[in-house]
């Protein structure tokens, strides 16, 4: 009641001050609403959840006036929220507002807030809803720009989890100076930064604990360009902190610091790019609560720590996607687990118009490759304690190799293949049973005809010699115009060990578009696994069912 | 119904947010975007998105022949965060795109306007939003040619 109360009165502010000059005052916002209907499926075996109708539904308005925005967000979880997103999202009520006044020195804000540190690895809220990540800070923020060239944040807050907020105080402080700026370098851009992160949880659970309630967090940073080249890097440092091996098991006889290094350099020109990133994550876990390590909603996550390799949009390539590795897990000899260290390399390359292997109209050409290990070095069981080595890589967690090659024959005809190579040890990774290597071959075809019409068709195969083993999966897309499509898709999971599992995982669709609006119905059925957005993933049950979206932007 | 009344009062003014570029400079969407009648074609994406790099290299291709009719000018808006970040300058230039890029690394950008999915364009002309396209499909280009001609 008090939010409503706080966003009414921000709001009826913003409608007094604006009557005076009507036309200086503006709303906007946007809506968004997923809806699905379970359905039973016994080809699955496949029970609709009770609930069987359950939608999630976002309202955002925003009002402006001069140097002055205030916003409120209103969520929505009815009759309850789809399958496996954090059941703290229930019913209907005021999630985030705010109220922000901003101008060319300072920007000041009040309510809730999305905030990232340098590249996250300390801090990062932000909203995701197709993760049912929304981790925004509640409390008061302030950045001050005196100068071109320095930056200064500082920030309080509480988490959000839920409706409501974690049991814990957040601090941060951000400084950046642009060193091109105050040198007046023409030609080379050159930045430091350093972060301050606390995070203030009462101890109550345990009666002598071995660790204090503030955790200190420190990052500094440099980021360097000079024509085509470019670097970065970030070290960050977390103190001494309790460590859970599994969520709401906090140890008091286990107690360690944690570090991060992330290295990127890079060099591009016209036609080609070449990047490489280096990471070394050791106990990196971080959340607003120490209990809620390791939950299986991304709820209380402090910090940003994707699995880096190359986002997959191929249905196949996403079965055994990497998971990053930031925390500390030794369950017994086999699996011994303080982090992980590794690294990713990309190329692109364009072979132009006209050339030998361009044709006519281009070909692109893009590469990645992406290994990921254990740290090395001595682990103690059954007293847990582990004493790791800097750059020494241990077991492999994971590897990818990927080929694309994007290749436009005539002004209506484009096709893309693809190849990946991948090994992810499930068994250290997920700590489940299997290791997978597995071969996935890809390729699209797109035609386009009349004045807006096209087809794609994709065709994909892997070969994986365990867990569900083989599949066979095509799309088929036919794009009425601009505003209407339709598509049906199906993955077949032929080659699996149990007869009874070699499902079809088909889905029939349509999607609507006009100006800002999206409508997009579905029928079909989920395959169960991970879901990942931006490197950051969620499970998701097996399901089947009806699914309408809907989203506009006012 | 309810759509139509979105659309109708869909917003008009660009957020006040600096977003920096690739070289690092940070630029102001409020004060740097305002050449008098040019049109600015904001267009979101991610390095991830398939979609998105099609619509791209589409306008890639037809600015040249574009810009004989149009003033404009196409600001490609890489939502990618930290994870893919690294990747949008190398892309870029090994795609050959010659489009100014401005990073939305915490989608500060992408949020305001509400965006849900990308592809998603804005065209900005003095300073005013005129057109909003949610999502991409071969041929959308042509569309939206005929919308700038119109503006």
């Amino acid at each position: 009641m008090k939010k409503i109360l706080f966003c009414g009165a921000v709001f009826g502010f913003f409608i007094a001050s604006a009557q005076e000059k009507t036309n200086q005052i503006s709303v906007f916002g946007g809506l968004e609403s997923n809806s699905t209907w379970y359905m039973n499926d016994p080809g699955l075996n496949v029970v609709h959840p009770d609930p069987a109708i359950r939608s999630n539904n976002y309202l955002f308005v925003n009002t402006k006036y001069k140097g002055w925005t205030a916003g409120i967000q209103v969520e929505s979880y009815e009759d309850e929220a789809l399958l496996n997103y954090n059941p703290k999202y229930i019913d209907t009520n005021v999630a985030t507002y705010y109220l922000q006044y901003k101008n060319e020195t300072v920007d000041v804000t009040a309510g809730y807030f999305y905030e990232q540190f340098g590249s996250g690895l300390l801090l990062r809220s932000w909203e995701d809803r197709q993760l049912g990540v929304n981790n925004a800070l509640r409390g008061g923020r302030i950045i001050f720009t005196p100068w071109k060239w320095l930056a200064i944040k500082g920030l309080y807050g509480q988490q959000r989890t839920g409706f409501d907020a974690a049991d814990s105080d957040i601090y941060g402080t951000d400084i950046e100076f642009g060193l091109s700026d105050i040198f007046q370098f023409k030609t080379t851009e050159l930045s430091i930064g350093g972060s301050y992160v606390g995070r203030d949880q009462k101890v109550l659970t345990i009666p002598n604990p071995n660790y204090r309630d503030r955790t200190d967090a420190y990052a500094a940073r440099i980021n360097f360009a000079h024509h085509g080249f470019y670097a970065s890097g970030e070290y960050d440092y977390k103190s001494d902190d309790a460590i859970v091996e599994k969520q709401d098991q906090v140890k008091n006889n286990f107690i360690k610091p944690g570090q991060a290094l992330l290295v990127n350099l890079g060099y591009s020109k016209k036609n080609f790019g070449i990047d490489g990133t280096f990471r070394r994550l050791e106990n990196m876990s971080f959340y607003s609560e120490r209990e809620a390590a390791k939950n299986s909603f991304n709820d209380r996550i402090m910090n940003y720590l994707p699995g880096l390799t190359k986002q997959q949009h191929y249905n196949l390539a996403n079965i055994y996607v990497y998971q990053a590795q930031p925390g500390v897990a030794m369950p017994d000899y086999t699996v011994l687990k303080a982090g992980e260290i590794g690294g990713q390399i990309d190329v692109f390359y364009n072979f132009k118009k006209g050339s030998t292997l361009g044709g006519k109209h281009g070909t692109k050409i893009a590469l990645n490759y992406s290994e990921w290990h254990a740290l090395s070095g001595d682990y103690y069981l059954p007293l847990k304690n582990y004493d790791v080595d800097y750059l020494a890589f241990g077991k492999k967690y994971f590897s990818e190799y990927n080929v694309e090659i994007d290749k436009r024959w005539t002004d209506r005809w484009q096709t893309i293949f693809a190849y990946i190579k991948q090994y992810n040890n499930l068994k250290l990774v997920q700590e489940t049973v299997d290791v997978v290597n597995a071969d996935i071959v890809a390729g699209e075809a797109t035609y386009k005809f009349g004045r807006s019409k096209s087809i794609r068709i994709v065709g994909e195969h892997i070969w994986a010699d365990a867990d569900k083993k083989n599949w066979a999966a095509g799309t088929f897309e036919f794009n009425v115009n601009p505003k209407l499509s339709f598509y049906t898709n199906d993955m077949w999971n032929y080659g699996n060990d149990d007869p009874d599992a070699r499902n079809h995982y088909y889905n029939f669709g349509t999607a609507f578009r006009y100006k800002s609006i999206r409508a997009a119905l579905n029928y079909g059925r989920q395959r169960g696994g991970l879901v990942c957005v931006g490197g950051v993933c969620r499970f998701v049950p097996e399901s089947s069912g009806l699914s309408l979206s809907v989203n506009a932007a006012f | 119904m309810l759509f139509v009344g979105f659309s109708a009062m869909a917003q008009k003014e660009l957020p006040n947010l600096n977003l920096n570029t690739l070289e690092g400079k940070s630029l102001s969407l409020k004060n740097d975007f305002t050449e008098k009648d040019k049109i600015y074609i904001f267009s979101f994406w991610a390095t991830w998105c398939t979609p998105c790099i099609q619509e791209l290299d589409e306008l890639n291709d037809l600015q040249t022949e574009w810009k004989k009719s149009v003033n404009f000018e196409i600001v490609a808006i890489a939502t990618d965060d930290s994870r893919t970040q690294k990747r949008v300058k190398p892309l870029i230039n090994g795609k050959g795109w010659e489009f100014n890029v401005l990073l939305d690394t915490n989608q500060d950008f992408k949020r305001a306007l509400s965006i849900v999915n990308i592809p998603y364009t804005i065209v900005v002309k003095n300073q005013q939003i005129v057109h909003i396209q949610n999502g991409y499909v071969p041929g959308s280009e042509k569309e939206l040619l005929e919308k700038l001609k119109s503006l």
